[in-house]
């Protein structure tokens, strides 16, 4: 597993991956931390973190789209396959060798409390709870971009396909609001719905509800995928 | 050392391998041989581990490799038909990273590397980035690869494909010292190569085992079938033919033209069991023609692969 992680670290930095993913990312979000936090004198970071959830949709499969789809293109795979190692651990060493490029980039982005404390002052509860929302929502987010990839060899459809996902999961709250304040949906499916929303319970966090349920769902949700990939992994075997 | 039963494997209406079976003693190099799409690959890369059969058992030195997938796994060396390389990474790097996934100790893994780069003749590339290599030295890398770890079983997939002559005679040179101490099985679709390093030759067409023998064996087996005798005869007159055509058991004479000077050579197709020699002698004694050479045509690999492979193949069709 550390053997994998490591490559795979490494690998996104010795192609381009690696730093488009984090300068497009820091590029744009720098740039709207000076527009809104700078130039708009204000020490809240939440509209700046929703801002961040938005475009993270798009992002994020620029980080998962080659995790699998590369070593089927290359036929890398088969060294996985016949290495002695488990495909847990391959499947875990990936995903979070993509995760520490996450946290690259969240560490990067340390730069904007660090700046507001300097400038003024930080709402110490409202800053953790959303980084943790972040980490939570972008963990879900890997996982899922992760086994997306695993489905197909070629990389544009790992990525369109990760990110029509995300979308999907973006826009379910409001459709569900708007079939249930239609009295189309029965309350139950409303309440699946609102249960299985990654928004709506990023927003708890963001809001100082940090839940152990909420923190149980997301690790849920990266051990469903992430399950649901080694066993995509096994099934192309036969 | 490896022992294969019943292998089946197919991939939707398409017949993969049907019922492979095969036992290789230790220190054995074979070859499978066999024309393209004929299920070379699909039975190595069930024996290592990439592929689950449908049916059939795979063991490796004792181990089951579906049982024990691990332990099974680390007896083995795999180089597939296209190396699994990482191709923005260095050589060096590579090299690192699969001993590090077949655990070989930290101590003494650079002198491992630099023995196998020195091996297969990979030092002088060993910062390079993969990508940038050309196909020999890719290919190169790939077998060093799966030399990692010293695994007791090696398979290898094509090893020599995409070399120059010379890399192929350099290759086939280290796959025979390997082979000392390894049990080795090989694909190639390249017959001499096969001859050349293998002590047992597996023929595979259509997804079954047409042959199995030492390189000799197969193609002495094979030419007992019926008898062709080529023949050199001094040109002192003519109307040689007609002398040869009249030999009781000849079915056919066909000129072979002029290799020496003042010769004629004749290929002569016997009847089944027959042996002409003594009856040719006589007659070309009596007639005052002198026998400068006289052989049995036996059959090369060459023309007993395509015979067997073909044989598969016309069934099929009928």
């Amino acid at each position: 597993m550390i053997a994998i992680f490591k490559r795979d670290f490494i690998g996104y930095f010795t192609s381009a991956i690696g730093y488009v993913y984090l300068g497009s990312y820091i590029l744009v979000l720098n740039l709207m931390f000076y527009l809104g936090n700078m130039l708009g004198s204000s020490s809240t970071l939440v509209a700046l973190f929703g801002f961040m959830l938005t475009i993270m949709m798009f992002i994020t499969p620029i980080l998962t789209m080659r995790v699998f789809s590369e070593e089927f293109k290359l036929k890398t795979d088969q060294a996985l396959y016949t290495l002695p190692v488990k495909l847990t651990s391959v499947v875990l060493g990936k995903f979070l060798s993509s995760m520490a490029v996450f946290g690259c980039l969240l560490v990067l982005t340390l730069l904007w409390p660090l700046t507001i404390s300097i400038l003024g002052e930080n709402n110490i509860s409202e800053v953790v709870g959303n980084y943790v929302g972040i980490l939570c929502i972008g963990a879900a987010y890997i996982s899922i971009g992760v086994f997306i990839s695993s489905l197909t060899e070629n990389q544009v459809i790992a990525a369109v396909g990760s990110l029509g996902v995300f979308i999907a999961l973006y826009i379910l709250d409001m459709v569900a609001m708007f079939f249930f304040s239609g009295g189309v949906l029965p309350v139950w499916v409303m309440r699946i719905l609102v249960f299985v929303s990654i928004y709506g319970r990023y927003t708890e966090i963001t809001q100082g509800l940090l839940a152990l349920d909420t923190i149980i769902f997301f690790l849920s949700v990266c051990a469903v995928f992430l399950f649901l990939t080694v066993r995509r992994l096994e099934k192309r075997k036969l | 050392m490896i022992e294969v039963s019943g292998l089946t494997k197919s991939y939707g209406k398409n017949r993969g391998i049907n019922d492979v079976s095969f036992s290789i003693n230790e220190g054995q190099i074979v070859g499978f041989l066999g024309p393209n799409g004929a299920g070379k690959t699909t039975t190595m890369n069930i024996l290592t581990g990439y592929l689950i059969a449908d049916k059939g058992d795979v063991k490796v030195a004792g181990i089951d490799i579906l049982k024990e997938p691990l332990k099974a796994r680390r007896l083995i060396g795999y180089l597939p038909e296209q190396p699994p390389l990482y191709l923005t990474m260095t050589v060096k790097a590579y090299l690192n990273f699969i001993a590090e996934m077949k655990k070989v100790k930290k101590a003494t893994r650079d002198s491992h590397i630099g023995e196998i780069c020195e091996m297969v003749g990979i030092t002088g590339v060993f910062s390079r980035v993969i990508g940038h290599l050309s196909k020999g030295y890719k290919q190169r890398v790939g077998l060093a690869g799966s030399l990692i770890g010293d695994p007791e079983v090696l398979v290898l997939d094509e090893p020599t494909i995409g070399l120059d002559p010379r890399q192929i005679v350099e290759i086939r040179n280290v796959i025979k010292k390997m082979g000392k101490e390894r049990t080795i099985i090989l694909s190639s679709h390249i017959l001499p190569e096969v001859s050349a390093i293998c002590d047992r030759i597996l023929v595979i067409s259509d997804g079954v085992i047409v042959a199995d023998g030492k390189p000799d064996d197969l193609a002495v087996a094979k030419a007992e079938d019926y008898t062709t005798l080529i023949v050199r005869v001094a040109d002192t007159q003519s109307g040689i033919r007609t002398l040869l055509n009249g030999i009781d058991g000849v079915r056919k004479v066909s000129p072979l033209g002029k290799i020496e000077a003042e010769s004629s050579d004749f290929i002569l197709e016997c009847d089944k069991g027959s042996d002409i020699r003594k009856a040719l002698f006589r007659t070309l004694a009596k007639a005052d023609c002198p026998i400068l050479m006289l052989r049995p045509q036996k059959d090369s690999l060459e023309d007993i692969f395509l015979k067997l492979t073909e044989k598969t193949a016309e069934e099929e069709v009928s």
